[in-house]
């Protein structure tokens, strides 16, 4: 009996493990075809990854508060806990293609055209003021824009490493300091 | 190659031409360079390479055979409509492969080239001599043997695969924000209005590039960074079968074709 139980519970674990991942073993072998590196992020592709994949980037409305609040509980604040940091090194991160590459799908930068993606950043901290809220928000997104809008395709840029809390403190003061060029000059294509 | 050299630079011109055109639809746009080319350069790029694929499809190889002994699908040497019907399985290989791969094995197991010797130059120039004979064909692709259905299933799973640093995947762009624009291009609607399948294997004037499909889904990954899947593997016939079979249907406008 106990031994039935036992067994019971691993094949419940299996399948709860099976329903967490997106492609099978059979599919990871033939995607190994294309290259390790390749092959790698797809045999490590994490769990939430796997819902966006399932379920084509449209959580159904029961696994939301669950998948928000995991998402969530992945931010982390710079050490000092000031959440902005020097706006011109937040607009070096911004404005490169290589780095955050922000502008490539929101508008509003002085030094590149964005595009339409995103929703338009243009005088961010003009129109938004300095707050600490705003200060929260505009960095939590930044830093896991899934514990806001599941799935998106912005990227997590702190929950994935991309970018250093610190980094992303800087990106804030680019788009909220007053002083920031980001305010002070118009956006390319402004009208 | 005094042509070659002329041409090179009338591209580069038009590229910053373009570059410097923003707002303007990329095909319109690609017409109106391609007509330009013509009208300055007398001959288009698309039309070299495919006269090269010409001379390299009736060279023979090691075996003393030239690439018309070879079955690209629809019988020895037919490229009427050939590519247009690719991927598909070949019961010969017991594979499903796609022109790029069909040409490598022409190579290796009609004419007796070592794999080692198939250049990838080669390759794409044969590809687009053979598209060339499918200019206002339809695209026909099945799911007929249970190769091409585990393929076609791998490849859309694939297509709305988020994964990687960036937790990117081809539908997070290509179905939920078709038309935005991140940078200078549009995003594509691969799946629907736009055809993509279409389009390649073509000459990309923006850069003087020559691709197939394998190259584009390549690209695709690099643009986003992450990882690329090797040439010739299965995730990207994968990927193909998927695309080709979603734009069934679509009447080839013209291989290769001419694109931004």
């Amino acid at each position: 009996m106990k031994k039935a139980l036992l067994t019971l519970l691993a094949l419940s674990l299996l399948a709860w493990g099976l329903a967490q991942r997106y492609f099978q073993d059979p599919e990871l072998e033939r995607i190994k075809s294309g290259g390790k590196a390749y092959a790698e992020v797809f045999v490590s592709q994490r769990p939430d990854q796997a819902l966006c994949s399932i379920h084509r980037n449209r959580l159904p409305a029961d696994l939301l508060p669950k998948f928000l609040e995991e998402q969530r509980s992945l931010i982390k604040y710079p050490q000092n806990g000031k959440l902005m940091g020097d706006w011109k090194k937040g607009g070096a991160i911004f404005n490169n293609l290589q780095k955050a590459n922000c502008f490539s799908c929101h508008f509003g930068s002085p030094v590149h055209l964005g595009g339409d993606v995103g929703p338009s950043l243009e005088k961010y901290g003009v129109k938004r003021g300095q707050s600490e809220a705003v200060q929260r928000y505009t960095y939590e997104v930044i830093y896991n824009a899934w514990a806001y809008f599941p799935c998106t395709v912005m990227y997590r840029f702190g929950a994935q490493g991309l970018l250093t809390p610190e980094e992303i403190a800087d990106v804030v003061a680019y788009l909220l300091d007053p002083e920031s060029e980001f305010n002070t000059k118009p956006a390319v294509g402004s009208k | 190659m005094p042509l070659k050299a002329w041409l090179t630079t009338g591209v580069l011109a038009l590229a910053v031409l373009a570059l410097a055109q923003e707002g303007v639809d990329p095909r319109e746009e690609a017409k109106r360079q391609k007509q330009l080319l013509l009208e300055t350069a007398g001959i288009l790029p698309t039309e070299l390479i495919v006269e090269q694929g010409k001379e390299l499809f009736n060279r023979k190889g090691p075996s003393g055979k030239t690439m018309a002994e070879c079955d690209f699908g629809l019988g020895k040497g037919v490229l009427e409509g050939a590519a247009a019907r690719l991927p598909r399985y070949f019961l010969d290989t017991g594979k499903v492969e796609d022109l790029d791969s069909r040409i490598i094995t022409c190579m290796t197991r009609v004419q007796g080239f070592k794999p080692a010797q198939v250049k990838r130059s080669e390759v794409v120039a044969v590809a687009f001599y053979i598209a060339s004979h499918s200019t206002g064909k339809p695209i026909q692709v099945r799911l007929l043997f249970p190769e091409e259905r585990a393929l076609y299933a791998l490849g859309e799973k694939l297509f709305y695969a988020r994964s990687g640093a960036r937790d990117v995947g081809c539908a997070t762009c290509h179905v939920t924000y078709v038309g935005k624009r991140a940078g200078v291009l549009p995003y594509a609607d691969v799946l629907g209005k736009d055809k993509s399948w279409t389009h390649w294997p073509a000459y990309r004037y923006s850069n003087d590039q020559i691709w197939t499909m394998q190259d584009r889904i390549r690209a695709c990954y690099g643009n986003i960074a992450h990882p690329q899947p090797d040439l010739y593997s299965l995730p990207i016939l994968a990927l193909e079968l998927f695309l080709a079979y979603s734009n069934n249907g679509a009447v080839v406008e013209e291989w290769p074709a001419f694109v931004r």
